[in-house]
């Protein structure tokens, strides 16, 4: 367990970069949404951007670097396959629940401001609101969990299995995912599934299917990552 | 003198190379060992296999007694620099000897900071934009400063200077008097280290094609000069691994047994004998494996095998 926290050091080494450049990144683009908007002028209903997926992407492409670049380097350090997995997951968990909790406190902060005093929605989008704040802070943090699994996987599997592996990996998927499609048409469920997913509560979809989904690829990574070469 | 790594018929085979073929030897402890081969013999997929970087296909390979393949114990007391180490694209200087002063145990601070001083290299430089033979001294200093019990090079100084190569040779030396280790160099430069090493392992295409100590080795191997027939009557009683002719006067490269008889004899016949440097012997030796090797089967190959 010490040398897994220690491994977790290793990866805020430099963190200017890992964890620091995601919200330089959204402070920039805040700011531009936010001289944009106040140039506009007075508009009649609250301007809304989308701009805040932005730092879901960097993490994801960051979590994508931790296999490519910091996997190679700490295995030259003599760190091993599945302690640098335990500290990477550790870490990711850990920095998703704290970057979540920003994002709340920015929401706060943009509802206290009455939207920055001009009406922005920037931080809370309209569809994701909730009254609860520990369900708000989890509605932030795991699509960070989830996409850092994802990136941690597919990064995973390239490295062992190389480009033929993740053409066969996606032709697979693909392949699953319209039999599925043609198994529910012929079946004529669709009208059940569509009810079915729209009674599916915010909470399910933004914190109960990725936490599942999230476990899902956590695992397939640590069983990929066991016979990497670095 | 224990054994540090044991290796019991090694081998690896890639989709459709041999890189490694029935590997097997032992390195003692606190010695400096050499590794030396041509480029493509197996030396750096023997070093990964050694750190647990790689899965042999056969065979065994321990160290301390125990596989390094995900062996948080066993790993924690090796270091293996490369000389194509990458980094992570934003590391500067001094991230990269942070994470190596976190995770080696027996990493020393105070050695860090001398080695950085004496081969001038900036800390707050971007890793992927050092030169090359700077991107080299890094791997030297981190490999050196973690004074791990067992320390591997492979290549270390690819783009050194000759003075940063001396340099490099002198600090390995004092601090490995001082902090006695294991230590395996992969080199090519063969005639600069030969001072250095204690114990040689050859590779050849994936084989051990020598296994012996320095001091051993230099005194089975001699060059013999004179004429042409005294030379002939010499060489027919030793394995003859390279001759040069020059009218009646010959020179030939000659491995055996040579004692204070057998120089004795040489004398005698009127032939000069003169000590053959490291680097002709595994020239010679490699050479003259892979003319015989043309001819004849693997069993005779391995009998050639020096123990």
């Amino acid at each position: 367990m010490n040398r897994v926290l220690t491994v977790t050091r290793v990866q805020l080494v430099g963190w200017q970069n890992t964890v620091g450049w995601p919200w330089l990144l959204l402070i920039m683009i805040f700011a531009v949404n936010y001289a944009v908007f106040l140039a506009i002028g007075d508009i009649e209903d609250n301007p809304t951007t989308g701009a805040l997926i932005s730092i879901y992407i960097v993490v994801f492409v960051t979590s994508i670097n931790w296999i490519t670049q910091l996997l190679p380097f700490s295995m030259a350090l003599s760190v091993i396959r599945r302690t640098f997995y335990l500290a990477t997951a550790l870490f990711l968990v850990v920095q998703s629940v704290v970057f979540g909790i920003l994002l709340f406190l920015c929401q706060l902060l943009e509802d206290a401001t009455d939207g920055w005093g001009i009406r922005l929605r920037f931080f809370g989008l309209n569809f994701i609101d909730q009254q609860n704040p520990l369900l708000q802070i989890a509605i932030y943090t795991m699509p960070f969990i989830l996409l850092g699994f994802l990136g941690i996987f597919v990064a995973v599997f390239y490295k062992r299995f190389g480009l033929t592996g993740m053409w066969l990996l996606s032709t697979g998927t693909l392949l699953v995912l319209a039999g599925l499609a043609v198994l529910i048409t012929w079946l004529d469920l669709w009208d059940g599934i569509g009810r079915w997913l729209t009674d599916q509560p915010m909470a399910a979809w933004f914190v109960g299917w990725p936490v599942l989904l999230a476990a899902l690829l956590a695992g397939a990574g640590y069983l990929t990552i066991r016979r990497v070469t670095p | 003198m224990s054994t540090v790594v044991s290796a019991q018929q090694v081998s690896k085979r890639f989709r459709d190379v041999t890189a490694l073929d029935d590997v097997s030897f032992t390195l003692e402890e606190n010695r400096i060992h050499g590794l030396l081969g041509r480029n493509g013999a197996g030396k750096t997929t023997l070093m990964q296999i050694m750190t647990g970087q790689l899965l042999a296909s056969s065979g065994r390979l321990t160290i301390d007694g125990r596989s390094p393949y995900e062996n948080e114990t066993v790993m924690s007391r090796v270091c293996f620099i490369k000389e194509s180490q990458t980094y992570p694209q934003y590391f500067k200087v001094r991230h990269a000897l942070e994470s190596a002063r976190l995770l080696f145990p027996g990493w020393d601070e105070d050695f860090a900071q001398a080695l950085l001083a004496d081969f001038r290299l900036p800390l707050n430089r971007q890793v992927r934009k050092l030169s090359r033979g700077m991107h080299s001294m890094l791997g030297i200093i981190i490999g050196l400063a973690s004074r791990a019990p067992l320390t591997l090079f492979d290549e270390p100084y690819l783009g050194l200077d000759a003075v940063a190569r001396h340099l490099f040779y002198d600090h390995l030396l004092t601090d490995y008097a001082e902090h006695p280790r294991t230590v395996v160099l992969s080199t090519h430069l063969i005639d600069e280290v030969g001072e250095l090493l204690e114990h040689v392992l050859l590779l050849d295409q994936g084989r051990v094609l020598l296994d012996t100590t320095a001091e051993d080795l230099r005194g089975q191997v001699v060059t013999v000069a004179g004429p042409g027939s005294a030379v002939d009557e010499l060489a027919a009683e030793y394995e003859e691994l390279h001759r040069e002719i020059l009218g009646r006067y010959a020179r030939a490269t000659l491995r055996g047994t040579f004692g204070t008889a057998e120089r004795a004899r040489a004398k005698a016949l009127g032939l000069d004998l003169e000590a053959v440097s490291l680097q002709d012997i595994v020239v010679r030796l490699t050479t003259a494996h892979a003319r015989s090797g043309d001819a004849t089967t693997t069993g005779t190959r391995k009998k050639e095998t020096l123990r």
